[in-house]
Order: structure tokens, then C-alpha cells, then sequence
């Protein structure tokens, strides 16, 4: 059987932190996709209804709610115009300020809160790695090959307890 | 009935000072008698608590409205399950029924530990105390529960209409159950940190506990969502608001807990982490605590803002700074002999996983506090909701079901590829099958395609576990099928109960991907006789009927749903509430659900004259599996707590020799 190494494995977490980092860089571009034609739930979305529920204007359902209708409304004219995504959202953000908005934006010290779960991740990984790294056994020829399957336990089990069984038995 | 609450409340905060005081010194100078009147203080402390609860339930349900919190919450047409929910309706009362099921906790750990743990004890009762003391002396000297008025209103205020909903009279029960247990592991923590007691004993006396505030904040949180989809009438369930998120970040450390204290019990391993873990979800629910009565964050949930968040954080920062410099302490007799022979292993998969877990709660607690954070760096107001939430926190949560796929196969100690193929090849064709199976149904949406494939990839693990099990005694023992299933689970519950629990986390997470991936919604007024298509369903509007009792009037439009073949599905009746105390107007949405998917029509606004109806209806896929999903958690946790017969005969034995009696330990 083919042990599998420290190094190796230490090489495939690397990977997973890069997939992590990689992961992160797409978190920060929250408004990429469709963002030439967008729909009216898609901005809907992107903005917080200031009626106090907390949700976004798209979810918000207050019966006639006295900021999400007049939001709809201008959101529906602000697609119309032909405007894009970040257009829009900059229009919104220019007449309410930073609160409309339902995310950080990317820009200045909002940039922190995209970035730093995941620089928190990859510290935590680089960490998990280090702390494996020391813990690896430094003579692996001892068990070398030697592996544990999970699927076997039930089957010793068995005869563990069937051989105490006839020894308690026995007593 | 308000001087004997009041009495109880103030009797039960010196009662607890003083249990403090008698334990420490007792635990300090190992004397029998201090000890003995800590523990004689922590039961008086529950028989007060437990009077003073009492008290407030009888004003409620007497009506009597000069108590300005009977006032506040309750109403004389208020229905009496109602009546009892408004217990913790309320920032006093409910601050009363925390400290209540603190008390009751403290009794069954006193019962519990009345002759075992002799030496963890008088810690244990003294950290429990604190925390009790803290919360009454919130009751006794701020905010006082049986506060009468100068006069007396001839009606009450009332419960709000929001919360009078079924799931309000369970979710903050579970809730309340999840986050104030924690206090025992932690207490139990706090014992075997200050005796250097930190062998597996407070580990294995706490692991029901652990298991037990870990189910009920699983619930708490799932009847949490359940009473949002059905109440709040969006068509979701989670928003992300800094409540939910209260709630959800100790279950995640928690979790994180119950997987990296297994290494521990294995290996010896992990002593600090876990150690850190304990202290970390305790500190987390008296954050979230904190961040539902000071009106630092505002939420939907919140309590009225008060003057209570200095305390709840000048109390966390102190048993912050406690727990931490004792575990500074005790750490050179926390280190243990760590090894690890592979990064590819159950140990490494393991630690992955607490990594993940602790790393969305990170994520979400930075999420939450980030307002506040900008508020204070650059004096400007943002809102931090639910795109970055679901953003940020999408890959982790596909990396943690991907590792449930690995971790229940992966071998301990070293893998090799040729184990890591055989284990592999099942889960992971099962996983292709079903990623092939969406792309051929969705029409190959890249995220919903990817967590099916690793939904099925971690299914299947779960499967294979259980397939070869049953084959091995089946070969081994000659048992029939279901007697193999059985025995299999039977002999090893916490580890197939945990198994059961990863297959119920798994039907959550599909429930949640497709419900927020393929929802389809429309909103359209509708004259009565008029039809709206939508996703495979025809709704036909088919009038008003007032359904209106003294408490409520409501509105109740009658649909017809018929599928696009033109077969009837039956009726559902959203409605338009209008509750007379206080005045409020809430949508009761109607759900016809299905295994494959929830209708969800709400009525949003009534013309009288024309008797225009304006529907907001949502076609939910597999949501229904959430809901399933939490009862198979609930199936496979109630697996893991059941004690086996080695357990049984282990703690009968041990009770044996503390007693002095001989026993064969075989249960009556």
C-alpha cells in the first residue's frame, strides 16, 4: 500500500487554501454577473429597504411600505433608463447613502469585510498546516502502510464482544 | 403575588452570592462543610427561581394588569397558550425564564453529581451561581419583573401579533434550552481547569450536556426559520439578521466542539482546543444575549433598547478574562502528546473541520459587527445583509459538507490511495451520479449542480458506513438484515446516531440550496374569478370570507390551485389579520407543500370596493427536506444520547464505588 506522506498532504492543503483564497477573490465581486442588463429583483436585492424590517427591498412585504414601494418604483425607472448594476447602485448610494446598500461596497475600509474572513481562513489554514506539520510522526516506517479502516471496527467489535460474552459466561 | 416574586427574586440573588462565596472557599479548603452549604445555597437558589417564575405566571394568566409587564404583554382576550409564551415575550420576563431554566439545570447537575465529581463540584456550583446571580441581580437592582404601575389599566397592551404564532411558543423555549446549557459544560470546564482535573472525566460528564445544548440550539434555530417562513411571510426563512446570527454562532462552534472532542477521547489530543471551544460557546450565548438587549445592533428581534448592555458585557469580559487566564494557567497541563502520522486521515479531516466551522463564525460575527465596526472608524451608517452573508459563507458551507463526505470513510491514523479509492469510489461515483441527474434536470446550474454532487457525495459516505457495517455482521454473526442495522447502531450510537445527524445536516443544506437557487416568484392583482399560472400551478382567486373572532379580525381570501393540466390541487387561504390590541396588521401566508415543493401564497392587500386581491405567491423547491432534515436530526441525536448498556453498567459501577455498595452494575 502506498502511504501517503506529510509532505503530500501538506501540498494538497495547500491547494484547498488556494481554492479558499481563489474562493475569496470571487466574494469580492459581488456584483459582476448580469451586471449590464439587470433585473428588478436583482437590484431589489442589492438594497436594503429602510422601513426598519431589516430585510431587502426585493423581500420586504410591509402592505404598502413607505420606503420599499417608492424604491420600486425607482428602480424600475432607473432600469429603464438603460442604466447598468453598478450605476444604479452608485445613483443609490449618492441619495441615501452607504446604509441602502445590503452589502459592503469593495472600495476603501468596506474592502475589510469582504477580505478578512478569508484572510482569517487562510491564516487558519496555514496554522492547521503548521501545527500538522508538528505534530507529523517522525518515524513513519513504524506504521508505515499500517492503516485503521472504520469498516472493519464493527467486526471486531462483534468478536470482541462475543469473546467477553463467553468469558463473563465462563466466570 | 407580586411581593412574594419580588422576595424570591432577591432572596434568590443572596442565596446564590452566598453559594458562590461557600463554594469557592469550600472547593478552596476542601471543607466538607463549606461545600455542603454551596450546594444548600444552589438548591435554594432553584426553589426561589423556581417560585419567582411561578409568581409571574400566575399574574399573567390572573390578568392582573397593574403589573406593568402583565400590562405590556398580555391582553384579557389573549389566548392562555399565548398567555404563557408572554413569559419570555418580554426583556424582564424573558430574563426571568432564563434564569429559571438556569435553575433547573443547576438542580439536575446538583442531583446528578451528589456523590460523583466531588472534587469539580463546589467549582461547578459556584460558576453556575455567578452566572445566576448575574442574571437575578439584572432582575433585582435594573429591571424588575413585578413592577406595579400607579394605576391600573383596564386592558393590556398585549402580546405582539408576530408572536402569536405556534412556533413562538417553541422556538424560544429550544432556544432559551440550547444557549443557557452551555453553562454546564462551561462550569464543568471551569471545575477541571481550577482542580487541574483535566483528564476525560469532565469531558464525559459534560458530553450528554454538550450533546444536549447542541440538539436544542439546533432546534432552537430550525423552529427559528420555520416561524420566519410561516409568520414574517417573505417566502424565506433566514435573513441573516444579527439575532439569527446570535444564535447560530454558538451552535456552529459548538458543532466544531462535539467533532474536535472525539480526537480528544481517541487520542488525547486537542485538550486546549477543545477547552477553548467550551469557554468560546458560552461566551458567544451571552454575546448573543448582550446583542438582543442593548440596542447596539438594531434587529427585528430585539427588545426595546435598555440600559442592560454595559452589564452583559462588563459580565462577558469577566468570565472571558477568568476562563482565559485559567486555561493560560493550566496550560502546561493541558499539553498532550500530539502525533499525526498523515494529513490524509481522520484526524487531519477532523481538524479541517473545526477550522471550517470556527471560520464561519467568524465570518458571520465579523459580518454582524462590521456596522458597528465602520460606525466607529469612520462615523458611517452601512448595512451588512444578506448577500455578503450568503456570499462569504456559500464555499465554506460547501467545504463542510464535502468534508462529511470524507471524514465518516477517511481511515484514522493513514490513508493510502489505494484505501482512500476503495473508500471513495461509491460516494464519490454517487456524487457524479447526482451532479449528472441535476444538470439533466436544471438545465445545469454550475452552483446548484456542484452542492447536489457533494450532497450526494456525503450522503453516500453515510450509506457505505452503514452498508458494510450491516455486511459485516450479517457475515461475522449470521443476523438478518434489520437485526444487523439495528445491532450495528446499537452497539455504537454515538457514532451511527452522528451519522443519522450528517444525513439530516444534508437534507437541510439541499432543502436550503434549492429553495434559495430555483424559488420562482410572481406578484399580481387578481379580480375574484381571475387566475394566475405559475411554475406548473394555476391560482384562481375565488373571493373574501371574514373569519373574525374577539381577539382578531380576519380576512380569508379562498384559492383555488389547480396544476397547468387543469387537476385540482385543493384550496389555501391566505389571510389579512388585523389584531385589535395593539392595532396591527400582519399576513398569514397559506403553504400547500409537497415533498417536491411549497406553494407559498400570501395575500398582500385587499380592495374592499372591488374586492381586488393583490397575491405574492412563491413556488419553494424542496423545502419540505429542511423541515424532514431537522426531525433526522432530532432522530440521530436522540441515537447519541441514549445510553448503551456499557454506559449504564459503567456509571452504576462507578456510582457502586462511591457508594460503597457491590453491584454487578447490570441495570434492574
Amino acid at each position: 500500500m502506498n502511504a501517503i506522506g506529510p509532505a503530500s498532504g501538506l501540498r494538497w492543503l495547500a491547494a484547498i487554501a488556494l481554492a479558499f483564497c481563489l474562493g475569496g477573490c470571487e466574494a469580492l465581486n459581488p456584483v459582476a454577473s448580469d451586471n449590464k442588463n439587470p433585473t428588478q429583483g436583482q437590484v431589489e436585492s442589492s438594497l436594503t429597504c429602510q422601513c426598519g424590517c431589516g430585510l431587502t427591498v426585493h423581500s420586504c412585504n410591509h402592505i404598502n411600505c413607505s420606503s420599499g414601494e417608492p424604491l420600486k418604483v425607482e428602480i424600475a425607472g432607473q432600469i429603464a433608463k438603460g442604466r447598468t448594476l453598478p450605476e444604479i447602485l452608485s445613483h443609490f448610494e449618492n441619495k441615501y447613502g452607504e446604509i441602502i446598500l445590503s452589502s459592503p461596497t469593495t472600495r476603501g475600509f468596506n474592502l475589510a469585510a469582504w477580505t478578512v474572513p478569508f484572510i482569517m481562513l487562510g491564516l487558519g489554514t496555514l496554522g492547521v498546516g503548521l501545527v500538522l506539520w508538528r505534530w507529523r510522526r517522525e518515524d513513519p516506517d513504524i506504521t508505515a502502510g499500517e492503516e485503521v479502516p472504520p469498516s472493519t471496527d464493527p467486526e471486531l467489535r462483534a468478536r470482541l464482544e462475543d469473546e467477553l460474552k463467553k468469558f463473563d459466561d465462563r466466570n | 403575588m407580586t411581593e412574594i416574586g419580588r422576595l424570591a427574586i432577591v432572596l434568590g440573588f443572596i442565596v446564590a452570592i452566598w453559594g458562590v462565596v461557600a463554594s469557592i472557599v469550600g472547593g478552596l479548603k476542601h471543607s466538607e462543610s463549606w461545600t455542603r452549604s454551596g450546594r444548600n445555597a444552589g438548591w435554594a437558589f432553584t426553589a426561589l427561581t423556581t417560585v419567582a417564575t411561578g409568581c409571574l405566571l400566575q399574574l399573567l394568566f390572573a390578568r392582573d394588569f397593574n403589573v406593568e409587564y402583565v400590562a405590556s404583554y398580555s391582553s384579557s382576550t389573549l389566548p392562555l397558550w399565548y398567555t404563557f409564551a408572554a413569559l419570555w415575550g418580554g426583556m424582564k420576563g424573558s430574563l426571568l425564564f432564563w434564569t429559571f431554566i438556569l435553575c433547573v439545570f443547576n438542580g439536575i447537575v446538583l442531583y446528578q453529581n451528589r456523590t460523583r465529581n466531588q472534587a469539580l463540584m463546589p467549582w461547578v456550583t459556584a460558576t453556575v451561581l455567578t452566572t445566576g446571580a448575574f442574571f437575578l441581580s439584572l432582575l433585582v437592582f435594573i429591571t424588575d419583573p413585578f413592577e406595579r404601575l400607579s394605576f391600573v389599566p383596564q386592558e393590556g397592551s398585549d402580546l405582539n401579533p408576530l408572536l402569536q404564532n405556534y412556533w413562538m411558543t417553541i422556538h424560544p423555549p429550544s432556544l432559551y434550552l440550547g444557549f443557557v446549557s452551555t453553562t454546564i459544560p462551561f462550569a464543568f470546564a471551569i471545575g477541571a481547569l481550577v482542580t487541574g482535573q483535566l483528564g476525560e472525566t469532565w469531558i464525559r460528564t459534560t458530553r450528554r450536556w454538550s450533546l444536549f445544548s447542541w440538539f436544542f440550539l439546533s432546534l432552537g434555530n430550525l423552529f427559528g426559520a420555520a416561524w420566519a417562513y410561516v409568520v414574517l411571510g417573505w417566502g424565506g426563512y433566514w435573513a441573516w439578521d444579527p439575532v439569527e446570527n446570535a444564535a447560530f454562532m454558538p451552535w456552529l462552534t459548538s458543532t466544531a466542539f462535539l467533532h474536535s472532542v472525539v480526537i480528544q477521547e481517541k487520542k488525547g489530543m486537542l485538550k486546549v482546543w477543545n477547552m477553548s471551544l467550551v469557554i468560546l460557546t458560552f461566551s458567544l450565548t451571552i454575546f448573543g444575549t448582550f446583542l438582543t438587549r442593548s440596542g447596539v445592533i438594531s434587529s427585528v428581534h430585539s427588545f426595546t433598547q435598555s440600559g442592560l448592555g454595559p452589564f452583559f458585557l462588563y459580565f462577558l469580559l469577566a468570565m472571558l478574562v477568568i476562563s482565559v487566564g485559567l486555561l493560560i494557567w493550566r496550560l502546561p497541563l493541558l499539553r498532550s502528546r500530539n502525533e499525526l502520522e498523515s494529513v490524509f486521515s481522520r484526524e487531519a479531516a477532523f481538524l479541517l473541520n473545526n477550522l471550517l466551522f470556527v471560520s464561519i463564525a467568524f465570518t458571520v460575527f465579523w459580518g454582524t459587527m462590521f456596522p458597528v465596526i465602520t460606525e466607529w472608524v469612520r462615523g458611517v451608517k452601512i448595512t451588512v445583509g444578506p448577500p455578503f452573508f450568503n456570499r462569504v459563507n456559500a464555499p465554506l458551507a460547501l467545504a463542510l459538507v464535502f468534508l462529511m463526505g470524507i471524514g465518516p470513510v477517511i481511515a484514522w491514523r493513514r490513508a493510502t490511495w489505494s484505501s482512500l479509492k476503495r473508500s471513495f469510489a461509491w460516494s464519490g461515483g454517487f456524487g457524479l451520479l447526482v451532479g449528472a441527474l441535476s444538470i439533466f434536470l436544471d438545465g445545469g446550474n454550475f452552483y446548484s449542480t456542484l452542492a447536489f454532487s457533494i450532497a450526494g457525495f456525503a450522503l453516500a459516505a453515510v450509506w457505505v458506513e452503514f452498508w458494510r457495517g450491516m455486511r459485516v455482521r450479517q457475515r461475522i454473526m449470521g443476523e438478518k438484515p434489520w437485526t444487523a442495522l439495528s445491532r450495528l447502531i446499537g452497539k455504537n450510537r454515538r457514532r451511527y446516531g452522528g451519522y443519522i445527524v450528517h444525513v439530516g445536516i444534508v437534507m437541510i443544506f439541499v432543502g436550503i440550496v434549492a429553495s434559495s437557487i430555483f424559488r420562482v416568484e410572481k406578484q399580481e392583482p387578481l379580480e375574484v374569478g381571475q387566475e394566475l399560472p405559475i411554475a406548473g400551478y394555476v391560482l384562481r382567486y375565488e373571493g373574501v370570507e371574514d373569519a373574525s373572532d374577539p381577539h382578531v379580525e380576519i380576512l380569508r381570501a379562498r384559492v383555488a390551485v389547480f396544476s397547468d393540466s387543469g387537476e385540482s390541487l385543493g384550496m389555501v387561504y391566505p389571510e389579512k389579520r388585523f389584531y385589535r390590541k395593539p392595532e396591527q396588521p400582519t399576513t398569514e401566508v397559506s403553504i400547500r407543500s409537497t415533498l417536491a415543493e411549497d406553494l407559498y401564497v400570501i395575500l398582500a392587500s385587499y380592495e374592499p370596493g372591488s374586492g381586488l386581491g393583490i397575491f405574492q405567491v412563491y413556488v419553494n423547491p424542496l423545502i419540505a427536506w429542511m423541515w424532514i432534515g431537522g426531525w433526522v436530526l432530532a432522530l440521530g441525536t436522540g441515537i447519541c444520547v441514549w445510553p448503551s448498556w456499557a454506559e449504564r453498567t459503567a456509571v452504576a459501577t462507578e456510582r457502586a464505588k462511591a457508594e460503597g455498595t457491590p453491584t454487578d452494575g447490570r441495570p434492574a
